[in-house]
């Protein structure tokens, strides 16, 4: 198993706003990247379900449409969010290698 | 993945939800290939869409599910008002050149009534402009710039109009004498309605209430395919920016109110002058010779089905209007 690679039980919301974390980007390049990145495929339908809860909660916000291809950025509050979320992971994965060294 | 099935695809999500994504949702689809597994996981993007309107979540196209019955609203309050102004018509056509007339500048209740009506007929017709034109202007450049398909739609409510001119141009030219239709008489003589000249006026009242029913249907369609948030007008130099569903609620309650002043205002004009004219009321002087009974209670039935709509309407759109 790759790094960060946790199949269907990833979070696609992180998934996404790590994505966004590079940059900004439309739909099908966050799934692109996400891809390319984690190994984890977001269906079309879990990436527009994750896409409109992070709207909806200010994390991302959609930029004007490019071409039919509306790109989205991270927001501050998005950004935080992110690095509490990755501050936490890392706790956590601190904590796996400790007990499977100890 | 053939088009026709990506569009089945989309239409399974809420029709709010379309209004928000569908556009980058379609451009995304069509970048890749789609795996039977995409399929299963649109499908069930589209279950968790639904649920979330269901479970009332907030969502954020929650404001264009808003904005939609904001604009429901509106189209209601105008189809009403389209009834209304036929139901008004037929009014109008049942008092022209009858006995009601010289009764109602002889009697001030009647005329009162009367005034009420016409009053009340100018303002809702203003208060459509008012709310309608900053929609209309925008749905007509929607239509010319993104969705040209709206636009043959745009085109029936000319095209009625345009028949109901013809039409009557028509008539004029029987009652000059320049075309002569057989069993057509040019002049109707009192006492005589010939079934020529019945048939003739049958037809003018099928070309106005089929072209009114036709132009209501097509702008509720093409209203209903243009959400608009926001929309910004040039006036005088000035930019000025509308959210124009919102704009439009307040001169859509001006109509409905006005809708039922003018309701109102028929009830008790009916009541006064059929009270002193009973021989009108129980006789024959609707258009085409109908009971002038039927064809008020049937203006007033009308009336009070398009108020009401408009009323409930109204209602239903307020929480949106809040909540936008």
């Amino acid at each position: 198993m790759e790094p960060f690679e946790f199949g269907r039980f990833s979070n696609p919301a992180l998934l996404i706003l790590a994505s966004l974390a590079g940059g900004e980007k439309h739909g099908y390049a966050i799934m692109e990247d996400i891809e390319a990145t984690s190994g984890v495929h977001l269906g079309p339908g879990t990436l527009y379900g994750a896409i409109s809860r992070l709207e909806q909660a200010g994390f991302i916000t959609a930029l004007p449409a490019e071409d039919r291809r509306r790109p989205y950025r991270l927001t501050d509050q998005g950004a935080s969010f992110l690095r509490q979320s990755l501050a936490s992971l890392k706790k956590f994965v601190s904590l796996g290698y400790e007990r499977l060294e100890a | 993945m053939p088009r026709s099935v990506r569009a089945w695809l989309l239409r399974l999500y809420p029709a709010a939800w379309r209004e928000r994504y569908a556009e980058e949702f379609a451009a995304m689809l069509e970048q890749g290939m789609l795996s039977p597994l995409d399929v299963v996981d649109i499908l069930l993007g589209a279950c968790d869409a639904h649920l979330q309107l269901f479970n009332g979540e907030d969502v954020s196209w929650r404001l264009v599910v808003m904005l939609n019955k904001l604009r429901t609203t509106l189209l209601i309050v105008f189809a009403a008002f389209i009834g209304f102004v036929v139901a008004g018509m037929a009014l109008v056509n049942l008092v022209d050149d009858s006995l009601m007339v010289p009764l109602m500048k002889a009697e001030a209740g009647p005329a009162l009534a009367w005034l009420f009506i016409q009053i009340g007929a100018v303002v809702a017709l203003l208060a459509v402009v008012l709310g309608g034109l900053p929609l209309g202007i925008t749905v007509i450049r929607r239509a010319l710039s993104v969705d040209r398909r709206n636009l043959r739609w745009l085109m029936v409510p000319l095209v009625a109009f345009l028949a109901l001119v013809l039409y009557i141009g028509f008539m004029f030219g029987i009652a000059s004498g320049l075309i002569q239709v057989a069993g057509v008489s040019p002049a109707v003589q009192p006492g005589s309605f010939p079934l020529g000249n019945r048939l003739l006026l049958a037809g003018l009242m099928f070309v106005f209430i089929s072209g009114a029913i036709a132009s209501t249907l097509a702008v509720w369609k093409v209203v209903s395919r243009t959400y608009v948030e926001q929309a910004t007008f040039q006036a005088g130099g000035r930019s000025l920016s509308l959210k124009i569903y919102q704009f439009a609620f307040a001169p859509a309650v001006v109509t409905s109110l006005a809708m039922l002043v003018m309701l109102i205002a028929t009830l008790i004009w009916g009541g006064l002058v059929f009270s002193q004219l009973p021989q009108v009321f129980s006789g024959a002087y609707g258009p085409l010779l109908m009971s002038t009974r039927l064809w008020y209670f049937g203006i007033v039935t009308i009336m009070a089905v398009c108020s009401l709509a408009a009323i409930l309407g109204l209602v239903r759109g307020r929480s949106a209007l809040t909540a936008t």
